[in-house]
């Protein structure tokens, strides 16, 4: 046994609940610009659907644009929050308790954001409830045949089933904070808490919850992406349709899900003075998954070419050279850098502890992760099979800024949550050291 | 009622051990933990949580609406789409995996709260707090 349990325990439920307090300058400045991103995000999506589409550099041939990019790169990051409070749990792996609160939140808020995209994507998205099967007078159901109503089912699960996930883990901690609040706040914490009192019937009830919903959210790390992925395999447009896209997409979703954590972790463990309980062992366990992962999706692009060359089919083969050469060969070579070059480096030792570096090199995942995105659908879109109907695509200014207001969306939901709940699982916590 | 709390864990199962020992019987000691402390369950014979049975329940009850509720709409209004047949068991597994998930995950948070009796209003306007505290209760 450490130092006196008692001790221990009062100084960690201090440091966490000191993060929840009064917010420093420096946050409301954050929250300012992040609230000025959602406020024009808003404001763009409010002209667009006054004006119509065409205010969006959406063509044909290119009928997918970077909204179908940003919902396929939110949906990606959402992942790794399951995986790591989900699968590592499962796997028993305790790095991830320094870690799990703040992937489950970005989870959630990940989801909130891409869910919207493909409602943004809608001329009519006013109209985006035709997408669930409801019982309605024109006597017609959803086709679920569909991969795009698969979609519709994989993604509002994940929400629901992470923001279960989320809630359970967080009403020991909850009960924590209510001890610690008065007035108001502590009115709101004790609902809820829903009354935890912390009895043995209550922990042992909620052990086998928690372990069976991690167990339920593990298929789901896998299945969403899968499901997002078959968006574009089903399909028999060339660079698209491989049964590779499955396992590439989820290892692809994995890769960037670890990064965007550390982007977030890193600063806000400095901010929050968490050094203590977020140790540098930990950023090393997320960032070995991170240069695993980084791994398998080298070893997928370099599948592709080999399968589009194998097959000897002219389209596939001219879709890959075109990707490589052709009019956005430079976001291609951006993804081949930051997703299978840089992260090479994490295999030493030294740079894999240096948080400054691991900072860097997760900024440069996220932008090579949406660059796949973007290389995936933009390129295989524009060069289909007749030349007659090439085209290509630029984002219009309205996409740009609906993509950068996303950012203000998933940073403002991001920093109301370090202020409002729990940053660290207090009673994971607690349990491990002890 | 009597009430003996520690600071530490070691403490406490030594005691919850000797209770036990002295011939008290399990079911009248309340057991307080600010984190779950294994091997409490075993020291009072505890039997496993129900839990798992509204687990199994909400995951078979999805699976079977999963595919009960696409078999039924395709037959409710029959148009043929892409040429498949009308039952089409590969993607009506996709949306079937989805539903056992949702409904599994949703019926085992609910049966949590039913057995471990939450929310507790009574608990939610005033509780005893016993913070850091390893607390057991002797009726």
């Amino acid at each position: 046994m450490k130092t006196n349990q008692k001790d221990y325990f009062l100084q960690l439920e201090k440091d966490v609940l000191a993060a929840m307090e009064k917010p420093t300058r420096a946050y409301w400045i954050a929250l300012g610009i992040s609230g000025t991103l959602l406020l024009i995000w808003a404001l763009l999506w409010a002209y667009q659907i006054k004006e119509g589409l065409y205010v969006t550099g959406i063509n044909n041939p290119v009928g997918w644009g970077i909204y179908l990019t940003n919902f396929v790169f939110w949906v990606g990051i959402a992942h790794s929050g399951t995986l790591i409070s989900a699968v590592l749990f499962l796997f028993r792996a305790k790095f991830r308790n320094a870690f799990n609160r703040t992937a489950e939140a970005m989870t959630l808020f990940a989801i909130m954001v891409a869910g919207l995209f493909p409602i943004i994507h809608l001329g009519r998205p006013w109209k985006f409830y035709w997408l669930l099967p409801y019982p309605n007078q024109r006597l017609l159901w959803t086709n679920f045949k569909s991969p795009l109503e698969w979609d519709v089912f994989a993604v509002s699960t994940y929400f629901i089933v992470s923001l279960v996930f989320f809630y359970v883990g967080l009403v020991p901690d909850l009960a924590v904070v209510r001890k610690y609040t008065s007035g108001i706040r502590k009115k709101i914490y004790s609902i809820l808490s829903l009354g935890w009192t912390g009895s043995l019937k209550q922990w042992l009830h909620y052990n086998k919850l928690y372990l069976f919903l991690a167990a339920f959210a593990t298929p789901l790390v896998i299945s969403v992406h899968s499901v997002v992925s078959w968006d574009f395999a089903m399909s028999v447009t060339p660079g698209w349709h491989t049964t590779i896209f499955a396992p590439y997409f989820v290892s692809g979703a994995i890769f960037s899900g670890t990064a965007m954590v550390m982007t977030l972790v890193i600063p806000m463990r400095k901010i929050l003075k968490l050094e203590k309980y977020i140790t540098v062992d930990k950023f090393e366990g997320i960032a070995k998954v991170m240069l695993f992962t980084s791994l398998i999706v080298t070893y997928a692009y370099l599948v592709e070419y080999g399968i589009a060359v194998y097959s000897g089919n002219i389209f596939e083969t001219s879709i890959f050279k075109y990707r490589a050469v052709g009019d956005y060969a430079t976001i291609y070579w951006i993804m081949i850098l930051c997703n299978s070059i840089i992260p090479l480096s994490l295999f030493v030792k030294k740079l894999r502890r240096n948080l400054v570096y691991l900072f860097v090199v997760s900024i440069f995942v996220n932008i090579g992760m949406w660059s796949e995105r973007f290389n995936i659908i933009i390129s295989s879109l524009s060069r289909e099979f007749e030349p007659y109907a090439w085209g290509l695509y630029h984002p219009s200014f309205v996409e740009v800024g609906i993509f950068i207001g996303s950012f203000g969306m998933f940073f403002t939901f991001f920093l109301l949550f370090l202020k409002l709940l729990p940053v660290l699982s207090m009673s994971e916590i607690k349990e491990e050291v002890y | 009622m009597e009430k003996f709390a520690f600071d530490d864990q070691a403490g406490f199962l030594n005691k919850l051990k000797q209770l036990i020992d002295s011939g008290v019987s399990a079911k009248k000691i309340s057991v307080f933990m600010p984190y779950h402390v294994h091997g409490v369950e075993e020291v009072l014979e505890l039997h496993q949580s129900g839990v798992r049975f509204f687990a199994l329940f909400g995951a078979l009850l999805g699976t079977i609406a999963g595919f009960a509720f696409t078999i039924f709409t395709v037959y409710h209004w029959p148009i043929i789409t892409s040429g498949k047949p009308l039952i089409s068991i590969p993607p009506f597994i996709i949306i079937a995996f989805a539903t056992t998930i949702l409904i599994g995950s949703l019926i085992t948070f609910g049966g949590f709260l039913i057995l471990s009796a939450l929310p507790s209003p009574k608990n939610i306007v005033s509780t005893e707090e016993y913070g850091n505290q390893f607390v057991i209760l002797v009726e």
